[in-house]
């Protein structure tokens, strides 16, 4: 199963990012195998509509689960319609978040963290 | 002759002097262009006879034929759609009504409906105030679709008085383009002066004539009076920082109500305006 973690760098050594659609990287990781890549968050300078965008391409690449900071309502319908897992206010390296979700640490978010347009600053 | 009345942020008294001038003027269009917060109706308590409705086209989506291929949210460069599972998801408030979603869907799965965005109201306040106003539907960012349909209603030979948005965004330029001139309002603090050097870089480039008036003189220093002197850059009018008239405002009387010789003052800016305009 592929893991999309918003991250804060592009190593298993960076932090969670507290901002879903607005992350500068996501890593792919991928529980099988344990190969993981990074991709930049092209979202991010988005003038509306970034977790959208974010959203998107995280459904694009097959990701089953989410980890991140926040995620706002739009970006939540998004990846819940796709049926993918979102974990939220998580924090601490990606290395970690991936460990915890491995032992089944997590529990599923069921809504939204924060309004619209959250993290847009 | 259109004269716009702006701001580089909100609260600072641009529709106070936007109002005052109006009523002192007595006969002019008064158009209130701030359409995110229109609020100049309740100090001109227009009589609105006409409400004309803003719309624009939105895509809806055929379930039974789409097959979710995703090209639509490819396309959409302004991310008010998404293909998830097996299912567009519209995002109606992103929407420009680009109808681009409706050109590249292979399978003919798109159409496209008209959907009101907000109004236009039309009325008259005494003395001879011909009043518009624009009211864009909260959570519809939509603001200068909106505010040129109100370009529509500007007429010729006749006065107008434009209430602009505050800042220095979009829709404050949209507002302003047009102008003859533009009275910028500020208060003498230090933000009000690094405000007030954005919007006159602004007006500069887009070759507005301007001027500034002082709103709540009196509190902080005398940076902003000091920059206007060394840059040859007119004063119009001092508006003291007094409690009465915030006590007239807040019940949405005007400065006239509490003493009219404010008539004559902004009368006397008109005169110097005058003198300034492009053309
Ligand atoms: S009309 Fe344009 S902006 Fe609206 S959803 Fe379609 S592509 Fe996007
Ligand atoms: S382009 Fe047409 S068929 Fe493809 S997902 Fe969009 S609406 Fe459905």
């Amino acid at each position: 199963m592929k893991v999309g973690i918003s991250s804060t760098g592009t190593s298993l050594e960076s932090n969670v990012d507290m901002r879903f659609g607005r992350c500068p990287y996501f890593i792919i990781y991928d529980t099988e195998s344990n190969d993981f890549e990074h991709i930049e968050n092209q979202s991010r300078q988005a003038m509306g509509g970034a977790g959208i965008q974010a959203a998107q391409m995280i459904i694009d690449k097959k990701v089953g689960v989410v980890i991140t900071g926040n995620v706002g309502p739009n970006a939540h319908r998004v990846l819940g319609s796709a049926n993918i897992k979102i974990y939220s206010g998580i924090t601490g390296t990606v290395k970690d978040a991936i460990e915890k979700l491995k032992k089944d640490e997590f529990k599923e978010t069921a809504g939204p963290d924060v309004p619209s347009h959250f993290g847009t600053g | 002759m259109i004269l716009s009345v702006a701001s580089g942020k909100g609260g600072t008294g641009k529709t106070t002097v936007a109002v005052n001038l109006a009523l002192s003027v007595g006969f002019c269009q008064f158009m209130d262009y701030d359409v995110e917060a229109p609020n100049a109706a309740f100090f001109l308590k227009p009589d609105i006879k006409h409400i004309q409705k803003v719309e624009m086209k939105h895509p809806y989506f055929l379930k039974e034929v789409c097959n979710a291929c995703g090209k639509c949210a490819e396309f959409c460069n302004f991310n008010a759609v998404a293909v998830a599972g097996d299912e567009v998801i519209f995002f109606p408030e992103l929407c420009h009504g680009c109808g681009g979603c409706l050109l590249v869907c292979p399978e003919g799965a798109v159409r496209e409906k008209d959907v009101e965005i907000g109004k236009i109201k039309k009325g008259f306040s005494k003395p001879g105030i011909n009043f518009y106003m624009g009211d864009l539907k909260p959570g519809y960012m939509r603001t200068i679709s909106v505010q040129a349909a109100l370009d529509k209603f500007i007429e010729k030979d006749i006065l107008i008085i434009i209430d602009c948005p505050p800042g220095t965004s979009c829709p404050m330029v949209f507002s302003v383009k047009d102008s003859d001139y533009c009275i910028l309002v500020t208060e003498p603090t230090p933000y009000g002066l690094n405000d007030l050097l954005i919007s006159i870089e602004v007006l500069k480039d887009m070759g507005i004539p301007y001027g500034v008036i002082i709103n709540r003189d009196g509190i902080g220093n005398d940076e902003v009076e000091n920059y206007c002197r060394k840059n040859n850059i007119k004063i119009l009018l001092k508006i003291p920082n007094d409690m009465e008239v915030a006590k007239y405002y807040s019940r949405g009387e005007s400065m006239l109500d509490y003493d009219i010789s404010w008539k004559g003052k902004f009368e006397n800016i008109l005169k110097e305006i005058k003198k300034d305009v492009r053309k």
